[in-house]
């Protein structure tokens, strides 16, 4: 369902490569959890799958459509969660998920099923008609996970989506990315949190310095471990240690 | 003393990002197109700058005979603090109380003067660059026609320096004082706007009392008059604000006791001042800044009544950005400030221009020059006094900045560049409208224009305001300022909305000279009507088409 393809892209005029060459196949109804070290490639490799970044070179296939050649239909069918919730302080919560609901053309009767809904999970009833401007970080990242969430997506790519969320809320978010995949929809999420990867994600990439080093399940990865370690934490820690 | 140096180089630094801007030049290489143009933009302002230096020549040998000459340095310092007095209050406000890095600074062990100090030297530095333009020429001029010795420029570095520190003091208590009110109470958005308008009036009241004293009469003579006149307006502001008087005795003086003794006292009051404001600021500072960026929001759960009244049945893409563009200028003071109440502000200015003029018994002139001239005449002079007031505003030259860091929501969205550009451009437009509309009943009210003339300078001006909307926004998309860590930076200290305005300056003058070339030929005014109306449309039509190609373009290669 997303499909990267020999995909390179650098900055300073390639001075620095972010992602090189990076080939990975995510499949429907996978959770697949990306990993890997401060600067390693993981926003930028989410930002050139969202469209936010052109790839200097390879091609990004969402359900089979290029994201460069059909941008439009791709985006229709895919939401994003930055890693720093930015959005629009000045709207209120609903306000912001109505103008969500506007543009990726959701109907009255879903909008109202769904906000109603992931209010009540969320726990923003009381917010949600306030200025964002008024939200603790924490709150903020729930009314981009509700945006993101409210046009039911075919793909979802969250860029460490747990950071911020109270106990209740992450634990919320897990059931709801596992109900998302078990739909046949398919999530493409990175983390620093290596006990949320090892137990919520089918699969697990992990990339240093903008190439992909190890990527499988979890039985996969352990295999790939000459010291045959059992935490995700200590294959991470052999695998970008190289 | 060292962690306000600190502070204060690290807030220069981070303000007119001088790293970024060499990253960007020699790194990166990006902006390198930008230098031909800006250096264009100063050759345009060479004719001005002529005329200008021309005029104090003129005055100059006038005031020689009389001893009087150090009065063309009493205008141009009094005129610089007077400028700053008035245009400060923007810059102070926005950066005493909402650049973001005050959450940052507020955290650090540093004192509220120091953080203050910080955005002081800022604004200082701002304020240096923008009265250079009329304070610098005089002073330089002034010393070479002296035939001024090493004192003379020994002083006017000192004085230039110091120059903008007493106005900049006063803004800022008046500022600190009102936001240290403001911030009791919960709707501060509200009563910053209406504080900001109060010291508007005050602005603008100035400007009255100076132009029913100044007049604007072009006549060298005149003008002669009204500076060596006792009861002219430098003698009357001089006597009002001494520091101008001091500053240019001393350099009228150089070295002599006379000289030395009132250098003395304008550092001695622009230390005196500044002090002040240090103390103000340790007292009333943080009281007002501390929480003006939290919104106190009666916390009630949603009723599903609520919600289904709330919840929106499906607006079109257009429309849902359209609303959000006009919520987010709406409920951002600072953008509020700049894009509409300035289009309601300009005319206004003019209205009490000229109601000053009208009490000296000048506007009746005026309005006797428009009955005299063809009509032609006075419905080009009335389109481009409405396109003027439309597109001053800034809000169409930093319509893709002001999305700042939220911009990505834009590139996520599945809606298609074009028409999040069309949404864009109504708002623009309609902020253009807006304008036109008050520059119209300004134009009605002042100098009761007939029917026909009145409705031809409509139409003519609401063909020119697409064109420049169009034109402006296509300005601002070429590189849209979305790193900026203050909103004031997005619409008020954007090389965009200079270069747009500059644009906007450019194709009104293009068409100005296009139209007294035609009326030499003696094209009647119907006919010139016509042309200059196809000509518009023309434009418009064009630059609509390029802003919509251009968009699908940039819309993928911006990067955020």
């Amino acid at each position: 369902m997303i499909e990267l393809r020999t995909v390179s892209k650098s900055y300073n005029k390639g001075k620095v490569k972010a992602v090189d060459d990076l080939d990975l196949i995510i499949k429907p109804g996978e959770i697949f959890g990306f990993l890997g070290p401060n600067g390693a490639g993981k926003t930028t490799t989410i930002k050139l799958i969202v469209g936010l970044l052109k790839p200097d070179k390879g091609a990004i296939i969402i359900r089979g459509l290029d994201n460069q050649k059909e941008a439009l239909r791709c985006k229709a069918m895919t939401t994003y969660v930055p890693d720093y919730p930015a959005v629009y302080e000045r709207l209120t919560g609903l306000e912001y998920l109505n103008f969500i609901g506007d543009v990726y053309g959701v109907s009255r009767k879903d909008r109202i099923e769904r906000i109603e809904k992931w209010l009540e999970i969320f726990d923003l009833g009381q917010a949600v008609s306030s200025p964002i401007q008024s939200y603790s970080h924490g709150m903020r990242q729930k009314i981009v996970l509700m945006a993101a969430l409210l046009p039911a997506p075919q793909v979802m790519v969250l860029d460490e989506p747990l950071v911020g969320l109270d106990p209740r809320a992450s634990f919320h978010l897990k059931e709801i990315m596992r109900e998302h995949c078990d739909q046949g929809k398919t999530l493409f999420f990175s983390t620093h949190i290596m006990e949320v990867a090892e137990k919520l994600c089918d699969r697990i990439g992990i990339i240093n310095k903008g190439k992909l080093i190890a990527c499988g399940s979890m039985d996969e990865l352990k295999k790939l471990n000459h010291e045959q370690q059992e935490s995700l934490e200590n294959i991470f820690l052999e695998l970008t240690e190289k | 003393m060292k962690k306000t140096w600190s502070v204060v180089r690290v807030g220069l630094k981070s303000n007119f990002g001088l790293a970024v801007v060499r990253h960007r030049l020699f790194k990166e290489k990006k902006d390198r197109w930008l230098i031909p143009l800006i250096a264009l933009a100063f050759l345009g302002l060479a004719p001005t700058i002529y005329g200008y230096l021309s005029m104090i020549k003129i005055f100059y040998r006038g005031l020689l005979p009389l001893g009087q000459q150090h009065l063309i340095l009493t205008f141009a310092i009094l005129a610089g603090q007077v400028f700053v007095l008035i245009f400060g209050i923007y810059y102070v406000i926005s950066a005493f109380y909402f650049s973001r890095d005050l959450d940052i600074l507020i955290p650090l062990p540093l004192k509220p003067f120091q953080v203050m100090f910080s955005k002081f030297a800022v604004i200082l530095a701002n304020e240096y660059l923008t009265i250079a333009f009329f304070v610098l020429p005089a002073l330089v001029y002034y010393g070479i026609l002296a035939k001024a010795g090493l004192p003379y420029w020994l002083y006017a570095v000192v004085i230039y320096l110091t120059l903008p520190v007493i106005p900049l003091a006063v803004v800022s208590l008046l500022v600190i004082g009102m936001m240290r009110a403001v911030n009791i109470s919960r709707k501060k958005d509200a009563l910053i706007i209406v504080g900001s308008l109060i010291l508007i009036v005050l602005g603008i009241g100035l400007q009255y009392v100076m132009g029913r004293t100044a007049g604007s009469s072009p006549d060298p003579q005149a003008m002669l008059r009204f500076l060596t006149n006792s009861d002219g307006m430098v003698q009357r502001f001089g006597a009002f604000f001494p520091p101008s008087i001091w500053a240019s005795k001393a350099l009228a003086r150089g070295f002599s006791a006379g000289g030395i003794s009132n250098l003395l006292l304008f550092l001695a009051a622009s230390l005196g001042v500044f002090y002040g404001i240090l103390i103000a600021a340790e007292k009333l500072f943080y009281r007002g800044l501390i929480g003006i960026g939290e919104v106190s929001s009666r916390k009630k759960l949603l009723s599903r009544r609520d919600m289904l009244r709330k919840v929106s049945s499906g607006r079109h893409p257009v429309l849902a950005i359209f609303a959000r563009e006009w919520r987010i200028m709406a409920r951002t003071p600072i953008f509020l400030l700049n894009g509409v109440l300035v289009v309601i502000i300009v005319p206004l200015i003019f209205v009490v221009m000229a109601q000053a003029d009208i009490s000296r018994g000048g506007s009746s002139a005026m309005l006797r020059l428009l009955a005299s001239v063809k009509p032609i005449i006075s419905m080009l002079a009335g389109a481009c006094f409405m396109t003027f007031c439309s597109c001053l505003n800034g809000t169409s030259s930093s319509t893709f900045s002001r999305e700042g860091g939220q911009f990505w929501m834009s590139k996520v969205i599945p809606v298609p560049a074009k028409k999040q550009v069309i949404a864009k451009f109504f708002h623009s437009y309609f902020i253009a409208l807006l304008g036109i509309v008050v520059a119209s009943g300004v134009l009605l009210a002042v100098f009761h224009l007939k029917a026909t003339v009145f409705a031809g300078a409509l139409i003519i001006s609401f063909a020119a305001a697409v064109a420049l909307t169009a034109i402006g926004m296509a300005i601002d998309l070429a590189r849209p300022l979305l790193d900026w860590t203050n909103p004031q930076k997005a619409i008020k200290q954007n090389l965009n909305v200079l270069l747009g305005m500059l644009a906007d300056i450019g194709i009104l003058s293009a068409l100005g000279y296009f139209s007294v070339f035609l009326i030499k030929r003696g094209i009647s005014g119907g006919g010139l009507f016509v042309i200059l109306l196809a000509v518009l449309i023309l434009l418009s039509a064009g630059s609509l088409r390029f802003l919509l190609k251009f968009a699908e373009k940039r819309y993928v290669r911006i990067e955020v």
